[in-house]
């Protein structure tokens, strides 16, 4: 009996072993039959395209910094930029973003106010630092994992414009979750400018090993006021400006309609960040003219160092099929006293199925920077001082409006490239101060065949 | 009372945030106008206002270096 018994229980151990071994096969060939199926790729980047941006842009206002926070702050600025983005296979893309932007200012043309005619801040100089040419180059690489969950890339870009050099480095990497429905991602950048330093023409004469009032240019020019000019000026000893940045995302899918994202960015500046040729005029120092410009007691000053922290959400929500709400919202300070809330809206509207317009409303305030000193109000013994209003406080509304064209076939062609959009917009933008803003800007998306 | 609220609000906008929407699902969503960036015929208004205000960061544009402003 005990002979039998053994027997049946070996013939149960030999099923089990039979079954066992089955099961681990049959596994070990269904892995290999998914490790031999070919997953299908999609490109992340089908084929080459060419974006052409353009705009043109003029402001005015009654406190231009070079002036000490009076004067004219007539700009005009025209800008036009190409961006191509190549695949370079299924998972890489190049990307070569190349601008140039001519701009006419009134205001720093002032930097030189006596090249002919009477000086005046409120009238714009034709010298030669009424205009500037600025130029960038940006060339970024970006790689997508084959499930597209992880994507890093990387930049680098220079620019450069006559007074100002800049060279910039980033990365970022990006991951995504839960189905593609949720994303986070980290960047950084760092910028490496120099200054090539220009300061208001009166100034120079006081700079180091020069002959101050005894200067030709105070023997051709007469000062009238305080005769005895003597600014408050040193040149300054470093020219060099760096920048770097931290930046993290988090987005996420909350509805089949909606959608949204939360950006966190610290930036901290470090060298040269006062600008040379904007001029400070001293309460407790008394004022000296030429024709009816005032000479400068010193330049802005500002600390060497600001931290800034900008936080950042956007909800967007897919209405119906003729209306999406675009909404943002950014709060932002920096240890220069400043803080400042963004919030905006976009409705674009669908009026056919190529054309969408774009009624846009965004409203931004800021509080003034510690160092800010409206015109004529800085004492010389401050350390910091600066009259530019860009760093006041003000409150600015902007209203737009823009027209997009889409054609999806790109019938329209241009050699081997069809055009995919089309589009153009409008934007107004008034502080509750004296400055004013328009901007028209372009844009055309070509895809080649 | 008021803590139970916060840690209600908290659970509910995590479940809502964890709901999958699936490939399929995401006709609306990968419409051109819902991407969480700004699109590239903006990005020279979003340039003027880095020059022009105090503010930057936190919406895709420039966060310093390349220019003598801000």
């Amino acid at each position: 009996m005990e002979a039998a018994a053994v027997i049946d229980k070996i013939k149960i151990m030999k099923r089990i072993i039979i079954i066992f071994c089955l099961l681990a096969f049959a596994k070990t060939y269904s892995q290999t039959f998914q490790e031999s199926t070919t997953v299908y790729k999609k490109r992340v980047l089908e084929t080459t395209e060419v974006d052409f941006l353009s705009s043109y842009y003029t402001q005015d206002g009654d406190n231009a910094a070079v002036s000490g926070g009076i004067g004219t702050e007539e700009l005009t600025d025209a800008t036009g930029t190409f961006v191509v983005s190549i695949p370079l296979n299924d998972d890489d893309i190049l990307t070569i973003d190349a601008g140039v932007s001519a701009y006419t200012s009134a205001s720093s043309s002032n930097i030189d106010p006596f090249d002919d005619g009477p000086a005046d801040a409120f009238q714009a100089s034709s010298g030669a630092s009424r205009s500037d040419l600025w130029g960038n180059v940006t060339g970024s690489y970006s790689h997508s994992s084959d499930d597209r969950n992880k994507i890093w890339s990387t930049k680098l870009s220079v620019s450069t414009e006559y007074d100002y050099f800049s060279v910039g480095l980033g990365g970022s990497y990006t991951r995504l979750f839960n189905e593609k429905n949720t994303e986070l991602s980290i960047s950084g950048n760092v910028f490496i400018d120099t200054w090539n330093a220009i300061y208001p023409i009166e100034l120079r004469p006081f700079g180091e090993n020069v002959n101050g009032l005894n200067n030709p240019f105070f023997t051709r020019n007469n000062i009238t006021g305080n005769a005895n000019y003597n600014p408050n000026f040193t040149p300054f000893d470093s020219e060099g400006r760096n920048s770097y940045s931290l930046g993290f995302g988090f987005s996420q899918i909350l509805h089949k309609n909606v959608q949204g994202s939360l950006a966190f960015d610290f930036v901290q500046q470090q060298g040269l960040l006062s600008t040379p040729f904007q001029r400070v005029y001293f309460s407790d120092v008394p004022d000296s003219f030429i024709d009816n410009f005032q000479l400068a007691d010193d330049v802005e000053k500002l600390p060497d160092n600001r931290f800034k922290v900008a936080i950042g959400g956007r909800l967007n929500w897919y209405l119906n099929e003729v209306v999406v709400l675009r909404t943002f919202y950014r709060y932002y300070f920096d240890d220069w006293g400043i803080t400042s809330h963004t919030a905006s809206i976009e409705a674009p509207i669908k009026i056919t199925h190529k054309f969408t317009l774009y009624p846009s409303y965004r409203f931004y305030n800021q509080t003034a920077a510690d160092h800010f000193r409206p015109y004529e109000t800085a004492l010389s013994t401050d350390e910091f001082y600066t009259s530019d209003y860009d760093l006041s406080e003000y409150n600015a509304n902007q209203f737009g409006f823009g027209i997009s064209y889409t054609d999806i076939f790109t019938k329209a062609h241009i050699w081997k490239f069809g055009l995919k959009s089309i589009d153009l917009k409008f934007y107004q933008y008034d502080r509750d101060t004296s400055f004013s803003s328009h901007i028209i800007t372009t844009g055309f998306k070509f895809i080649m065949d | 009372m008021m803590k139970r609220y916060i840690i209600m609000a908290f659970i509910t906008t995590s479940l809502c945030s964890c709901a999958v929407v699936k490939e399929y699902e995401k006709v609306n969503i990968n419409d051109p106008d819902m991407t969480l960036s700004e699109k590239k015929a903006d990005r020279n208004v979003t340039t003027a206002h880095s020059y022009r205000e105090a503010a930057v960061g936190a919406n895709g544009g420039k966060t310093g270096g390349g220019c003598g402003c801000n």
